[in-house]
């Protein structure tokens, strides 16, 4: 069947993304994008950073618009699917489709209370209100120490205001490793950063507005401001009954197919990873990369390329600027390629420098294209000839 | 069609070379540049997608 009608759902990269590539692909049909956003597509990336420390605003985050000869709907939040007629259910009425994207992303996981009101960082929206109240405070408390809350806490320190992190464990070892994650920290506790283990998850007191966590052990920490950087979770409910495959996000098959005429891509969906567990990758690259092989595949089936992850990640914060090829949480002692962490600079490898599964490049010049090629050079050597 | 590069603001993660190697490339210093002061017709279509994949917003497309 030739697809006439796409409608993508969602309103940011992997929503962009998807329709670049129908364009790049000459789709010639009509594209309808239906997004609750208010604005148009734009970059979370900044909002942690120069929207939070109030350099960067509304401009400089929206991305370049969309063509003209694409229907984008703003506030019109997809609330339902029907499989069998090919509709997708808005507050405004049913849009049909003959192919249909699905990028409806993730939101802010929230530890708090109904009565409480817990300050997040996912939308733009967010972003101002917590520069706003960052201007008002001068203590921070940061519940989670992934690449957000850390780079949270370093725009945070950068402002002057006195900041602790707490997390379960060491912040950023199960993204970076423990060599590169204790490299970070030691960076982010010279810039004057408290890092605060719990041992089990904190509960947010205070009402509305949260000024302290008390962690498992009866130990309370109080902060003017406390943020909560503890994850993020798939925008997947509105697909419950329709029939879509959901497991903690939408299930997509290698091509990011979820059935017949509808894919998905980005942050909403799971995939089977090497071992076989479904899992999130939740990335910017990742909702680029899946966008792209989820619309060749609905416009071209079987004959579309599989989706073959990049597994780029990066983090800039306390002056460290972070790039990491393969898979997260590299094991043991890195192969140090050029450069040294205690030097300033460094690229490391991990198991070894001869067939790397892992590089990271910290505050060094390697462009991410030959960090990626290490990894398939190294795993075109390794094929039997 | 001009595409103007925010190289400041640029942290080269190469995404829009990805996309579009025939417009973007990165220097020695991993920073962004446009291979083509006014972009040929043909390559418009990736030059558009390519600036707009880029994670800090640093590229912008004119007509
Ligand atoms: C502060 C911050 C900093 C980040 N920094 C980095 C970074 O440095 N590097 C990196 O790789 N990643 C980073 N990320 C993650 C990255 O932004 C996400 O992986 C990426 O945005 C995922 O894109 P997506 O399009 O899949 O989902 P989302 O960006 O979540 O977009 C989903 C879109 O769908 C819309 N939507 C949701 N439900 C509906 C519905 N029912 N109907 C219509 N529309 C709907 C949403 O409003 C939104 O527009 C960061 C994220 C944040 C919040
Ligand atoms: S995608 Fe953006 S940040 Fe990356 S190299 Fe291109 S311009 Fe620079």
């Amino acid at each position: 069947m030739s697809l006439r009608e796409v409608v993508v759902v969602g309103g940011s990269i992997a929503a962009l993304t998807a329709v670049e590539t129908l364009r790049m692909e000459d789709f010639d049909g009509r594209i309808t994008v239906l997004s609750d956003e208010e604005l148009p597509p734009y970059t979370r990336v900044p909002l942690s950073k120069g929207v939070l420390a109030g350099r960067e605003s509304a401009d400089d985050v929206v991305l370049a618009p969309l063509a003209d000869e694409v229907d984008l709907h703003l506030r019109t939040p997809a609330t339902g699917l029907d499989l069998e007629a090919q509709t997708v259910l808005t507050p405004d009425g049913p849009v049909r489709y003959d192919g249909l994207v699905i990028a409806t992303g993730a939101r802010a996981r929230r530890i708090g209370t109904p009565g409480q009101s817990e300050r997040v960082l996912r939308s733009y929206e967010d972003g101002l209100r917590l520069r706003d109240d960052l201007r008002r405070v001068s203590s921070v408390l940061v519940v989670g120490g992934g690449f957000l809350g850390m780079e949270i806490a370093s725009t945070a320190r950068e402002l002057g205001r006195d900041v602790t992190v707490v997390d379960l464990a060491p912040p950023l070892d199960r993204l970076l490793g423990t060599t590169v994650g204790r490299h970070v920290r030691a960076v982010a506790e010279r810039a004057g950063v408290h890092i605060v283990l719990a041992h089990g998850g904190v509960r947010l007191l205070g009402e509305p507005t949260p000024t302290a966590v008390e962690t498992p052990d009866g130990h309370r920490l109080e902060a003017d401001l406390v943020i909560s950087a503890v994850g993020d979770l798939p925008n997947a409910e509105w697909l419950a009954g329709s029939g879509v495959p959901l497991s903690g996000g939408i299930v997509v098959d290698e091509r990011c197919r979820v059935s017949p005429y509808v894919v998905a891509a980005g942050d909403v969906t799971v995939m089977a990873t090497d071992d076989g567990a479904l899992a999130r990758t939740p990335s910017w690259t990742n909702a680029v990369e899946q966008a792209r092989a989820a619309v060749r595949s609905l416009l071209h089936g079987d004959d579309a390329p599989e989706y073959r992850p990049s597994r780029y990640f990066w983090t800039e914060q306390f002056g460290l600027d972070v790039k990491m090829v393969g898979p997260l949480d590299p094991q043991g002692q890195p192969a140090v390629l050029d450069g040294s962490l205690d030097a300033g600079s460094a690229l490391l490898a991990w198991p070894d420098a001869a067939t790397p599964r892992q590089v990271v490049a910290v505050n060094h010049h390697t462009p991410p294209a030959k960090l990626k090629r290490m990894l398939t050079g190294a795993r075109r050597t390794q094929l039997p000839a | 069609m001009q595409v103007h590069a925010d190289r400041d603001k640029c942290e080269g993660h190469g995404l829009c070379a990805d996309v579009a190697p025939e417009v973007f490339e990165l220097d020695d210093d991993a920073v962004v540049v446009v291979l083509h002061e006014q972009v040929p017709s043909a390559l418009e279509r990736k030059a558009e997608a390519g600036a707009r994949v880029c994670p800090v917003a640093a590229l912008r497309v004119s007509t």
